[in-house]
């Protein structure tokens, strides 16, 4: 008995020893690692300055009919720009701590330039932009402020192809109703959401957009299920904010309605009832930016810090997809002319622009900037749905 | 409003039926699979991909019960030859088809098939109410209204069920008797395993056409609690499941009428509601528990 | 008393009758220590279980056109040769081993807690919000210990529900905790979307970030934060109180047989509630340890799939916090080799998943004599 006692404890202890061992050990393996760092941060090299190596991580698959598979397009853009630099993508990568630590993997085989791709990467890719000060790192769709010296965020203005696709939604409509699904209330889908309405409503005063959420960025069950109840509800164009795409457009194809698309071409999902979308043309400005680092020049550029591509520079990366069979000429007429006006300056959102209640948002004659238009939490009149 | 709900509610359910049917059989003979999860998963990759490659969606569901069968086929060489733990060995298959469904589904998450397509039953869906609620749907619903009956019918009516039921409730009268309880065991879980990858393929190759990684999103653990709340009675199993499906479907109908609910309040709607009937019917579903299914339940029935 | 000792150190499965015989293995430490030989078997069993996987792991990956080989020396070169992986492991691993604990002391009186996932999302609700409240009217040790408390009260009353469900109703506590588990995430989407958003986060879903006071120091020259040692702590506690007191005694009696231990007057109930309770709040606490030493603010990924694990964890384990320690560090290990094997290989990230699955298929299936059923 006693000596059973006896041999348990010492296994026990040995088993605590060794677990403190494994934590001591760590440390300095650690202040290695650290000191390993510390000179390339010290010597005069810019960050990024003679990238070798890129890393891009996505959060979804590289074949999603959707905002992944754009950035996928955009790395084949680089490898193709760049044949000397190595470009190491990762899809799939989840919007926590995983993805810190593949981009630290990333860095430690030698990335200097690192593209986060994902609204939920932000923290992340702080976290080893502020490890990393050699390390030029790029986050697609944040805001921050300040930027650090390393570090930006760029994105294009989305809701302005949207409202383009919002006033062919309206011309199209029959029943005055439009369906919209999407994933999350977060300020790029709200204005999303708006500038849809407000386009629609610029052709078809009575038009009314029904949002719908399925709090996931990718949960096609509860997709189809959304869709459905939309369709039955007297919806006849549909269109979305979902990461994967495909079930919305087949369901809304298959009931006979017309699909407004979103990240990607997927006209050949609904031949009959493609009407126009908007998708992602990463390429040029992910050869810009790779460019402006390579060349040591990153620090103090337009791209550290919040970058914003619009229509008004003729840059947007995010672009109205070709127009569906269906769509008339007087059609492309009306969202001509509203290119045309948003090329020269002019948004979606100015004044006046009534909140779901009436209320005023924004004033008559003003026009918000896109960082305000990128922390919306609102709805517009003609919404149906509720954030949150 | 009330028929958009109900016709979502079988819409959504009828994937919850297949699993939550499944499931009984299995837990009929004794063996509890919360792997469930996963065998969905592997049955809606398996039933894509079948269906990608040999364009015929009905060929793609027997690919996705296959899938099924084997992941569970796993699962009865853990617990029943190897004598595992019920509950670790369901989980661990769910991280297992995860992995895999993940490695082996990267390619087909763009491809497009041939799947099935809504198909009205002539007359019967032009009756108002009832017409779009229970006959303008994708053939697999219309299936599993005769699959709840049949595998009451089996249960309880033949002697397979006869077996499989004394395998969960007295398994040395089936030994007395010279029967293998490990066999018994062995095809329950399989079987009840295919039914789960039928529940996969209805998702993606019926009512989604798409195959994305872990689709199926927590409805398989839902069939189990299911089973017990049906207390393993087929036919409640087809009212449980079309009372989820009402839940799931609450939150499209509400939100397309507007009215100003919180989403996240929706989504909680079905997993309450389980809790809470569990909650009432507690005790009352014990007493419909096989013996067999007890004794894994709860080692220490006696609090 | 010596049978005492023997339940002591038995494995707690559903249908494993009392007086079998604990499995061979590194941890079945008194009927094994007697020889030395006597290990042996068990390492070998431990040793092809681990080998099996990898061989299956490797059939999938060269099913996927992949190479097996140097998929491998992929996931041994990233996780194992840069220091920078080695302490994202041990970070990785210390809410793991945590959570895992919540599993080990239910199990030891036959309770099954799938709930780790849920519990964790709770703990830190609950610690995020005790930070909020109090960083304006407390000390940092205040506010810290506050968020202790809080984080394992939360984690032990998410456990209670399905405590009170089982004991009273007598539903099935894994059904119940693994429902709960989504009940905790929509609950905490509604907060970080809603009334708990961060305003100043420009537009991203999480709730406000921890004031640096309070984020837990990390060892100098380390990323490794202190709250790794409260990890190593809580296993010893565990470990004491599973094997050195005579509540940890009595929960073992009712996990071997309940019927017996009522029979012998053991307060059945007090002890299967104590049980998920503490479960429950080792998991709060690891919910604390995510978000004071980890993530530093609740988002929609808060926590992610680290209950999951726990409970693969302590089935390595069966059950015992101290190798607890060490399947949590491994598991850790695949989690993070997950992330750099689809930058070398192109593999989906969850394909590591693989990995774990079979090593615990494996582990469930062989490294232990096959058990009779009564």
């Amino acid at each position: 008995m006693l000596r059973t006692r006896t041999v348990r404890a010492a296994v026990a202890a040995t088993v605590a020893a060794a677990v403190v061992a494994v934590l001591a050990a760590c440390s300095p393996a650690a202040s290695g690692a650290s000191g390993g760092g510390a000179p390339a941060a010290a010597s005069d090299v810019a960050p990024g300055e003679g990238a070798t190596k890129i890393g891009v991580i996505a959060v979804g698959p590289r074949d999603d009919f959707g905002y992944n598979q754009a950035v996928h397009q955009g790395v084949e853009a680089l490898r193709a720009e760049f044949p000397g630099i190595e470009v190491l993508d990762a899809y799939n990568i989840p919007e926590d701590d995983t993805a810190a630590t593949t981009m630290e993997s990333m860095v430690a085989q030698g990335a200097t330039i690192l593209f986060a791709t994902s609204y939920g990467h932000l923290d992340a890719a702080r976290q080893v932009a502020a490890a990393h000060p050699e390390v030029v790192v790029v986050h697609q769709g944040g805001l921050l402020d300040p930027a650090p010296p390393n570090m930006g965020t760029y994105f294009g203005s989305v809701y302005e192809p949207v409202y383009l696709a919002g006033i062919a939604a309206g011309a199209a409509t029959r029943t005055g109703k439009l369906g919209y699904v999407y994933a999350i209330p977060i300020p790029q889908t709200l204005a999303n959401i708006n500038a849809f309405t407000l386009g629609a409503r610029s052709v078809r005063p009575d038009a009314t957009v029904t949002a719908v959420s399925t709090t996931s960025w990718c949960d096609p069950a509860t997709q189809a299920d959304r869709t459905a109840s939309l369709l039955a509800s007297g919806v006849d164009v549909m269109t979305q904010h979902q990461d994967c795409t495909k079930t919305v457009i087949e369901a809304t194809e298959a009931a006979g309605a017309f699909t407004v698309g979103y990240h990607a071409d997927a006209s050949s999902l609904a031949p009959e009832g493609w009407l126009t979308g908007s998708e992602w043309d990463w390429g040029p400005l992910y050869t810009q930016i790779v460019r402006t680092a390579v060349a040591g020049d990153f620090v103090g550029s337009e791209f550290n810090g919040n970058y914003r591509a619009a229509m008004a520079g003729g840059e947007n990366p995010f672009v109205a997809s070709a127009f569906g069979p269906s769509v008339t000429d007087a059609t492309k007429a009306l969202v001509a002319a509203a290119a045309a006006d948003l090329a020269a300056g002019g948004s979606p959102f100015t004044g006046p622009v009534l909140a779901q209640d009436g209320s005023v948002v924004v004033p008559e004659g003003e026009t918000p900037s896109v960082d305000v238009i990128e922390q919306m939490d609102y709805f517009v009149e003609g919404v149906v749905g509720t954030v949150s | 409003m009330i028929i958009d709900i109900l016709a979502g509610a079988v819409r959504g359910g009828t994937s919850i039926m297949y699993a939550g049917l499944g499931e009984t059989v299995s837990e009929r003979a004794g063996v509890v699979n919360l792997g469930t999860e996963g065998a969905m998963l592997v049955g809606a990759l398996g039933g894509y991909a079948v269906t990608a490659g040999t364009g015929d969606p009905w060929i793609g569901v027997l690919g996705g019960a296959l899938a099924g069968a084997l992941l569970s086929l796993v699962h009865a060489v853990l617990v029943v030859s190897r004598g595992a733990n019920q509950f670790a060995s369901g989980l661990t298959l769910y991280f297992l088809a995860l992995g895999v469904t993940a490695l082996f589904g990267a390619g087909f998450v763009s491809r497009q098939i041939n799947a099935f397509a809504t198909v009205p039953v002539p007359v019967l869906s032009e009756i108002p109410g009832v017409g779009p609620v229970l006959f303008d749907h994708d053939p697999l619903v219309y299936v599993a209204y005769v699959a709840a009956p049949l595998v009451w019918w089996v249960l309880y009516r033949t002697r397979v069920g006869l077996l499989v039921r004394t395998a969960g409730e007295r398994p040395q009268a089936l030994q007395v008797h010279g029967y293998s309880v490990t066999a018994v065991r062995y095809g329950a879980t399989v079987v009840g395993g295919a039914l789960a990858g039928v529940a996969g393929s209805h998702l993606s190759i019926a009512y989604t056409n798409s195959w994305f990684e872990n689709m199926v999103a927590g409805r398989g653990f839902i069939a189990v609690a299911l089973v017990i709340f049906a207390m393993w009675n087929p036919l409640r199993i087809m009212a449980g499941a079309y009372l989820f499906g009402a839940a799931l479907s609450l939150a499209s109908v509400l939100q397309t009428a507007g009215v100003a609910v919180n989403q996240f309040a929706l989504n909680l709607v079905p997993f309450v509601l389980t809790l809470a009937v569990l909650a009432v019917l507690g005790r009352r579903t014990l007493q419909a528990a096989p013996d067999e299914l007890l004794r894994v339940f709860d080692s220490s029935r006696a609090a | 008393m010596s049978q005492g000792t023997r339940a002591g150190t038995q494995p707690v499965t559903q249908d494993a009758p009392a007086g079998v015989d604990p499995p061979p293995g590194p941890t079945s430490w008194p009927s094994r220590a007697r020889s030395a030989t006597a290990w042996l078997p068990g390492a070998a069993r431990w040793a092809g279980a681990l080998l099996a996987g990898l061989v299956v792991f490797s059939a999938f990956v060269a099913a996927n056109g992949a190479d097996p080989l140097a998929v491998l020396a992929d996931i041994w070169t990233s996780t194992l040769t840069q220091p920078g992986q080695f302490q994202q492991i041990v970070l990785r691993a210390a809410p793991i081993a945590l959570a895992g604990l919540a599993v080990v002391v239910p199990a030891r009186a036959g309770l099954v807690n799938v709930g780790g996932e849920g519990q964790i999302v709770v703990g830190g609700i609950a610690a995020a919000g005790a930070a909020m409240w109090l960083t304006p009217f407390s000390s940092v040790g205040g506010v810290l210990a506050g968020m202790v408390v809080a984080a394992a009260l939360a984690g032990a009353a998410w456990a209670g529900i399905a405590a009170a469900l089982r004991l009273v109703v007598q539903v099935n506590e894994a059904v119940t905790t693994l429902l709960l588990n989504y009940v905790a995430l929509y609950s905490m989407l509604f907060l970080i979307l809603g009334p708990w958003k961060d305003p100043a986060a420009l537009g991203q879903s999480t709730s406000v970030e921890l004031v640096d006071s309070v984020k837990l120091p990390v060892f100098s020259g380390t990323s490794i934060h202190v709250g790794v040692v409260l990890a190593v702590v809580a296993a010893a506690a565990v470990w004491f109180a599973l094997t050195r007191t005579s509540w940890g005694f009595r929960l073992t009696v009712v996990g071997g047989n309940a019927e017996a231990a009522r029979r012998a007057g053991l307060p059945v109930v007090r002890l299967l509630l104590t049980a998920l309770l503490i479960g429950g709040a080792l998991a709060g606490l690891a919910g604390f340890l995510q978000l004071a030493g980890m993530e530093y603010k609740l988002r929609p990924t808060f926590g992610l799939t680290i209950g999951y694990v726990a409970f693969l964890a302590s089935w390595l384990a069966r059950h015992k916090p101290l190798p607890l320690l060490l399947t949590s560090f491994v598991l850790a290990a695949i989690a993070v080799s997950g992330n750099s094997l689809q930058i070398g290989s192109g593999l989906p990230a969850a394909s590591v998943n693989i990995l774990m699955g079979l090593l615990l298929v494996t582990v469930l299936g062989w490294t232990s004599a096959r058990k009779e059923r009564a």
